[in-house]
């Protein structure tokens, strides 16, 4: 066979990132072995989350040498991260839906374009200037407003501010199919005498749905990932179960990001190691999440391609 | 991972040893990182530019990235200088006996609280740890009213505020309960992060800054927060308390009660200068005070870059160790006993 240097460039170029992902994953299985031994099971399962005293000559646990009182629980984690996202998702649907439809709809053409921009460029602004917003404007206000105890950090904060941040992945990505569907479609339902919400609620959302639901899941991901703003405004639980909106949480990455300084001057590691096993974690949620989007998406893909 | 930091760790040499014999022919200088706590971040941006001025050829980069990670960097050998605000561990110290713990200046901690018609407020170490730990939920406990008798206490809940980040704050801080508190040492001990207990009023804030925000954000509320916020916090209309010391007198914050309890361990720190500063039974002193350090490595791998560590850590313990610079970031230079320590330990580096 012919040596074809353009076609093998590429197709190292193209093994790179699968390559990356894999090499990933086996980084963080084989850093966080020893923790995966050590914290077992009930390590899902667990409230209380303990770095132990890092300042005293670590034990031995099982063969395990680990700091004096280190006890791993990551269930606090896992729901304040699945309570902030789910809350995100329902705060931000009906606004990006809504947003979508006006833009594709209700929107003069002439500003139609201008609109749309800037709803896209909300999706491009870093986190951590929602985190700022959040502390200088958010918090004050649900506090003055709304928490019972006058504070303003907590889960309805973090929601909020996430779902900020994802509404403009979910609005144009709806926006883009919403102008997909056929004229066709809605123009034979006005002729129908549909009026225009019955046009835009019974012939164009159900040609959307799949990538309405692909937009979710994509927005999911990101929400589930986010660490600085959170980190900003969750007010940091810890060993504590969420009871209410105003509840303070930890989410997994911005927990991370949180104990990874004091985690490194542990002598054992254990705690390191601990932290690579939520990394995997949060690894195993999001690839489930993005696992979900393509099967969606390539469904959503499928409309598309009939409507052409 | 040992194979990797081995590979990191020549690698850094290597580049080190050649940048060094490159600037041979150009000019003496090597490059020195420094990096690590936030609280010494500032103190360095003032040292370097001075020191450069005086020294033409040195060349410092500095790095704010948290204690934890500067004595981790400063192990692997990615950086030359670590910042922290905590000395090393016995344990650590026994894993890599390489590492000095260098104090560069004295650090302290002010307990801040936003209490509406209070201004003079007392607490001690184990009301703190009362509060921290949810026992004392109250702004009119017995135990805070017994400490301030006269002061009209409000009857609402206490929101405690703590750090959510690895924090030398959070380490000294600690320190004064677990010091103070038999039931804190026992249970929760000191670190830089701490495992707090499940109170629901309780709330997480970010760095020192998220510190200040929170606390002027929630009346009612109380928050442990770094001295070079001082100026912050008193903006942002935050109450200095007063704590109780060892020898059982409530003292503030202030350059003289902060001294006192510097020079009361002058005497008793050890030749490696690991030693808290925290509770100390001297006479008017503030319970809540550190040195910051400097975590290096006595084995650096040239000649070269071992030299150029020991000139400018020779020179920020005497030229940059005055009044002119410590108190725009409101720290207070060492003491001479100390001084001459970290000097002895200063020119252990090879």
């Amino acid at each position: 066979m012919k040596f074809r240097p353009f076609r093998v460039s590429v197709l190292l170029l193209s093994l790179l990132i699968p390559a990356a992902l894999v090499a990933v994953v086996f980084f963080l299985v084989a850093y966080s072995g020893q923790a995966i031994l050590f914290n077992g099971l009930h390590f899902m399962t667990q409230i209380s989350w303990n770095l132990g005293d890092l300042y005293s000559d670590p034990v031995t646990v099982s063969g395990i040498s680990v700091p004096p009182g280190a006890n791993y629980g990551i269930l606090v984690f896992i729901a304040g991260t699945l309570a902030s996202s789910g809350l995100a998702i329902l705060i931000a649907v009906p606004l990006s839906v809504g947003a979508a439809i006006f833009l594709a709809e209700a929107v003069p053409h002439r500003i139609r374009p201008a609109l749309s921009m800037l709803v896209e460029l909300v999706a491009v602004v870093p986190s951590v200037v929602f985190g700022l917003w959040g502390i200088t404007v958010l918090i004050p206000l649900i506090g003055r407003y709304l928490s019972p105890s006058g504070n303003g950090y907590g889960l309805l904060a973090a929601s909020v501010v996430l779902a900020l941040m994802i509404t403009p992945i979910i609005a144009s990505t709806l926006y883009d199919a919403l102008l997909q569907v056929p004229k066709e479609n809605r123009e034979s339902a006005f002729a129908l005498g549909a009026t225009h919400f019955e046009v835009v609620a019974k012939a164009m959302l159900p040609m959307v749905r799949t990538t309405l639901i692909g937009g979710i899941v994509l927005a999911l991901g990101r929400a589930l990932g986010e660490t600085m703003a959170v980190l900003m405004v969750s007010g940091g639980g810890i060993n504590i179960l969420p009871t209410s909106l105003f509840s303070p949480i930890s989410t997994i990455a911005s927990f991370i990001v949180s104990q990874l300084d004091s985690a490194e001057s542990d002598p054992t590691n254990m705690s390191v190691r601990t932290l690579s096993e939520i990394a995997l974690v949060l690894f195993l949620i999001t690839l489930a999440v993005n696992a979900t989007a393509k099967l969606l998406s390539s469904g959503a893909l499928n409309v598309r391609k009939r409507q052409s | 991972m040992k194979i990797l930091n081995n590979l990191l760790r020549s690698g850094v040499a290597a580049l080190a040893i050649a940048t060094a014999a490159g600037a041979a022919h150009a000019q003496t200088s090597v490059p020195l990182v420094e990096s690590g706590s936030s609280l010494l971040y500032p103190l360095f941006n003032l040292w370097v530019p001075s020191y450069t001025a005086t020294h033409p050829g040195a060349d410092i980069t500095t790095t704010s990235t948290g204690s934890g990670a500067g004595i981790a960097q400063s192990i692997k050998g990615l950086v030359q200088i670590g910042a922290s605000d905590a000395y090393l561990s016995d344990a650590m110290v026994k894993a890599h006996p390489e590492m000095l713990s260098i104090p560069l200046a004295i650090s302290s901690q002010a307990v801040n609280y936003n209490l509406p018609g209070v201004t003079n407020l007392k607490l001690s170490g184990p009301i703190l740890a009362g509060i921290y730990e949810g026992k004392i939920t109250k702004w009119n406990d017995p135990a805070i009213a017994a400490a301030n008798p006269g002061v009209a206490l409000p009857d609402h809940v206490i929101i405690p505020i703590h750090r959510v980040d690895g924090s030398g704050d959070t380490f000294i801080f600690s320190q004064y309960l677990a010091f103070s508190d038999a039931g804190w040492a026992s249970t929760l001990h000191y670190g830089t992060t701490v495992s707090w207990p499940a109170v629901s009023t309780a709330i997480g804030a970010n760095g020192n800054s998220g510190m200040v925000t929170a606390a002027a954000a929630n009346p009612y509320s109380i928050a442990y927060i770094g001295v070079s916020f001082a100026d912050q916090a008193a903006k942002a209309g935050l109450g200095q308390a007063a704590l109780l010391d060892k020898h059982g007198e409530y003292v503030l914050p202030t350059a003289e009660t902060i001294g006192n309890a510097a020079s009361s361990v002058a005497a008793s720190t050890p030749a490696d200068e690991r030693i808290s500063i925290v509770f100390t039974p001297g006479e008017n002193a503030y319970p809540i005070v550190n040195y910051e350090y400097a975590i290096v490595s006595s084995h650096q791998p040239a000649p070269a870059i071992g030299s150029a560590i020991r000139d400018f850590l020779g020179w920020a313990l005497n030229d940059g160790n005055n009044m002119s610079f410590m108190s725009k970031v409101h720290f207070l230079p060492l003491p001479a006993a100390v001084k001459a320590l970290s000097q002895a330990q200063v020119d252990k580096i090879q």
